[in-house]
């Protein structure tokens, strides 16, 4: 009969507040795993230097998708198969359901998922750009505390964030869009499948009662910076001034000052700039036609 | 490293089995229940050679620890068709040539599998999209997109593809 003599180190508890309790005891010791789909890859050739897992596959709360007290809460453990088909995040979040869509191929969608993609913080991960265009918080726990922090805050370099090591992200919550809000998602790569992005750009425009009006506007790209951002001066811009009298090029050409990519193999530095100036200027005509739509 | 056991579900048969906290799903497959039409490419998630079918989802077996598949049940190419009777996406990839070099096709048939699950009627771009986490190095795109047509064709006319005994 078999003996366990060392203690083994593969958790997957059932309850939050286990987990919690392991991530206190070994911290740094053990790796968080949701997907997997960027951890093994990362730890491809070297799987031997782990000396244990937490795997949050158990806890049943961190899958669920929910509307409550008018915010949307995701779990962090929903996958991007499960983003791309809740009939509610297409509904109110049509920009995260694309990227979602856009993101690896479906064995990666059946298995990534949205906590990992956050808690990865790659400058080029897809799912960044459209939760900062929709404003979302991260709710994060530990045994001792609760916080709740803007995906702005969260973010503070290439595959760096604030995420303390007994510290667990559970959920991203998104204030429930207002009716008249209209968005655009556009990532390019060099392929449709499995590409990692050279450029993303989520832009969410909430218009006035008169559905004319710029209400509200988030400019968030990815690829282009250390973290995803948002260009703020789009917002000064825009908001106030009738939707239809915008100078579309102009607004393009703050996106493409206002950027700092970087030369890789995705692509030039130069590229970048001047496609992100493109790209602004498809998605507020891809809002322009989606409003008239809905006017007439 | 310590062991672990976990249990699954594979090709209908129920499996106890000790493995490790950092074994992948992969190797446990192909070395510990020698189930070898599960390919390893290029170990990244990238090309789909690894593919399995996994709570009924098609997921990269490179990419997926075994512990995470304890209590899973799980479809690999040895669970498609049996002993001498083909899966109609079988036979339709055998009879199209949508074989080559053969590396690629056990992913590419449980890709397919999924894919006409949901969709029984694909569209062109649909099967493109549905096979789009798979390569053919032997540039076989053309006929693996015949293949799930006619297998498409087959399984949605009236004897469910079933029909025909295979020599």
């Amino acid at each position: 009969m078999h003996q366990r003599t060392v203690p083994c180190h593969f958790f997957a508890p059932q309850k939050i507040g286990k987990a919690l309790e392991i991530l206190t005891e070994y911290g740094k010791e053990i790796k968080i795993i949701a997907g997997g789909t960027d951890l093994l890859i990362q730890y491809y050739d070297r799987l031997y230097e782990i000396n244990g897992w937490l795997d949050l596959k158990n806890i049943k709360e961190l899958k669920e998708i929910k509307i409550h007290q008018n915010q949307m809460e995701i779990g962090a453990m929903v996958t991007h198969t499960q983003l791309e088909k809740s009939e509610d995040i297409k509904k109110y979040f049509p920009v995260l359901r694309h990227a979602a869509a856009d993101i690896g191929s479906p064995q990666i969608r059946n298995r990534g998922t949205i906590g990992g993609n956050i808690v990865n913080a790659s400058p080029a991960g897809d799912l960044l750009s459209p939760l900062m265009a929709y404003d979302a918080q991260f709710k994060l726990l530990s045994l001792q505390k609760e916080a709740l922090i803007s995906a702005e805050e969260f973010f503070i370099g290439p595959k760096k964030t604030i995420l303390e090591p007994a510290q667990l992200l559970a959920r991203i919550i998104l204030p429930m869009p207002s009716e008249r809000t209209y968005g655009s998602w556009i990532k390019i790569g060099k392929r449709k499948a499995l590409i990692i992005a050279t450029i993303t750009l989520a832009l969410v425009v909430e218009m006035d009662e008169d559905n004319k009006t710029v209400k509200d506007v988030r400019t968030c790209l990815g690829s282009v910076a250390p973290t995803p951002i948002e260009i703020k001066e789009i917002r000064k811009k825009m908001v106030g001034k009738n939707f239809n009298q915008l100078d579309f090029n102009q607004l393009g050409q703050i996106v493409e000052d206002k950027i700092s990519p970087i030369d890789d193999i995705r692509g030039t530095k130069e590229y970048r700039k001047d496609v992100a100036k493109e790209i602004m200027i498809n998605a507020l005509e891809e809002i322009y036609s989606a409003r008239r739509e809905r006017d007439y | 490293m310590s062991k672990l056991t976990i249990g699954f579900i594979i090709n209908g048969q129920k499996k106890i089995i000790e493995t490790t906290p950092s074994t992948r799903l992969l190797d446990l497959i192909r070395d510990d229940l020698h189930l070898t039409g599960t390919k390893e490419g290029c170990g990244k998630g990238e090309c789909g050679a690894c593919t399995v079918i996994m709570n009924g989802g098609l997921i990269a077996s490179c990419l997926v620890l075994a512990p995470q598949a304890d209590g899973a049940v799980i479809t690999t190419i040895e669970g498609i068709g049996s002993g001498g009777h083909l899966d109609p996406i079988q036979k339709a990839f055998v009879e199209t040539g949508a074989v080559q070099c053969g590396f690629c096709t056990p992913g590419m048939i449980l890709a397919a599998k999924k894919l006409l699950e949901e969709n029984p009627h694909p569209t062109e771009e649909e099967i493109k999209r549905g096979i789009s986490g798979n390569l053919c190095r032997c540039t076989g795109y053309q006929k693996i997109i015949d293949a799930i047509k006619l297998a498409a064709n087959r399984l949605s006319s009236r004897d469910g593809g079933r029909g025909e005994k295979d020599a």
